[in-house]
């Protein structure tokens, strides 16, 4: 594939540094480190914080739909403004921001090739200012847009049936050497590993050190050739907390052109702490996609598996 | 510096709760720019990858050793995570200089004192713990090597 299937999701610095102050445009910046914004962010940008804005504080998921159009209303977002997402990273929050409004159907979603990086390295100007205030618009949001969210019953039967998951974490996450602290249980699980089965690409490869993405031809020789995803199947993303595979989403949905691929949000704090879920440890032989659910690495079942969750 | 660290802690603290959760934003920020550079003799063994706090994905460099009974840290963290360097920032001016025990008798939890749950969220705020509990360990570490 010489070029990205949907080129036009990504836009250049300098096409955002132009279209600063256009009216139909807003440019939305998020990030990992809630300050970052307050020490400087692209002129005219506002800032919508994953953990603080897009996620239910007390349940485990979400904002709703009508929190969703508050939001947006809030930032003069309507319905068919253009938003363009960036953010530290390499855009990782940005695309998760961007996920999310596509959850909600939100249809003209960008990204800025390359994120805060990028903007630095070009030697932009930063605003130092407060978050802009702009008028108040009308929104009006879809019903969750569930053809790109997963939820662990389905990713279960997905697994069940052999069908390619891509695991995003680093290698020692995937392999359940547990990066896990003496007097303190990260954003964890009692259970190290990965779903049996899932291949395991770590996000950050998709991306040069600029902070852009790789080319079409490098990404596909990443997802296609080495991990052996397919267009055909239906593919499944999943990490942690569903942040970091995010961006592989965006890479093999828009960049890639792969027609379904879900999110699983849940991620490996749902599925390490289930009770009775299928883990794998060490590396999986298998490659993904490969349409066969036997697994030749070390698949336990969480009940029968010793404790990984103690390694360190 | 006569204060002890609870004393200090209290103060920083109350500079905190003083606050509204945007302010405590713009306060964090400004203890990560008052965050003295790594000192040039440090730069080599951060370069080699020496010091570094692994339970944090950002690249996080803590030297924590005693002088006499007294705690020095130096410390350095990526521009790119203010929020981590400027919780830094706080350890860093509330323990330097302090005695090895008061530092030790500080209270595990004490990222919540600050009030800044609603102003980070709950899963940045356990990153800062971490940093919190690795400083901790490594006095531990200091002291019990001054004994032997």
């Amino acid at each position: 594939m010489a070029k990205y299937a949907h080129p036009e999701v990504l836009v250049s610095t300098d096409w955002v540094d132009q279209h600063k102050q256009d009216s139909s445009v807003r440019i939305v910046e998020s990030d990992e480190d809630l300050l970052l914004y307050q020490q400087g962010h692209v002129p005219g940008a506002v800032k919508i914080d994953w953990q603080n804005d897009l996620q239910d504080q007390l349940v485990r998921d979400y904002i709703d739909k009508d929190r969703f159009a508050e939001l947006c209303a809030s930032k003069g977002i309507s319905n068919d403004t253009t938003v363009v997402f960036y953010g530290d990273k390499n855009n990782w929050w940005a695309t998760y921001a961007l996920w999310v409004f596509k959850l909600y159907g939100h249809e003209k979603c960008l990204i800025m090739n390359g994120g805060r990086k990028r903007w630095e390295l070009d030697g932009r100007a930063w605003d130092r200012g407060a978050e802009p205030q702009y008028p108040r618009a009308n929104y009006v949001a879809k019903e969750p847009d569930l053809s790109i969210r997963a939820f662990r019953d389905e990713v279960f039967k997905h697994q069940k049936q052999g069908k390619p998951l891509v695991d995003v974490r680093s290698p020692g996450e995937y392999t359940g050497e547990l990066l896990h602290m003496p007097d303190y249980p990260q954003e964890g699980a009692l259970r190290g590993g990965h779903i049996p089965g899932a291949a395991n690409v770590p996000w950050s490869r998709a991306v040069n050190d600029d902070g852009t993405f790789k080319s079409a031809k490098e990404l596909e020789a990443l997802y296609v050739k080495d991990c052996g995803l397919s267009r055909r199947t239906p593919v499944v993303a999943y990490c942690r907390i569903g942040e970091r595979s995010s961006h592989t989403w965006f890479v093999l949905k828009y960049l890639l052109g792969f027609p379904k691929v879900k999110n699983y949000d849940g991620s490996w704090t749902e599925w390490g702490n289930l009770v009775g879920m299928p883990i794998a440890k060490g590396v999986d032989p298998r490659p993904a996609g490969q349409g066969t659910s036997k697994s030749t690495d070390q698949a336990k079942t969480a009940a029968d598996s010793t404790s990984a969750a103690n390694a360190s | 510096m006569t204060n002890s660290v609870a004393e200090r802690l209290e103060q920083v603290s109350a500079e905190f709760a003083e606050c509204e959760p945007r302010e405590r934003l713009e306060l964090l920020l400004e203890y990560a720019e008052n965050l003295p550079p790594l000192p040039p003799e440090y730069q080599a063994e951060r370069d080699a990858g020496l010091n570094r706090v692994h339970e944090c994905q950002t690249p996080v460099f803590l030297w924590v050793d005693l002088v006499g009974d007294r705690v020095r840290i130096v410390a350095d963290v990526a521009p790119e995570a203010p929020t981590v360097k400027g919780f830094v920032g706080v350890l860093v001016e509330t323990f330097n200089g302090a005695p090895a025990e008061e530092v030790l008798g500080v209270e595990p939890n004490l990222v919540q004192k600050f009030g800044l749950l609603e102003a980070l969220g709950m899963m940045r705020l356990r990153g800062l713990s971490a940093i919190a509990s690795v400083i901790r360990r490594r006095v531990q570490k200091a002291v019990a090597g001054n004994s032997n």
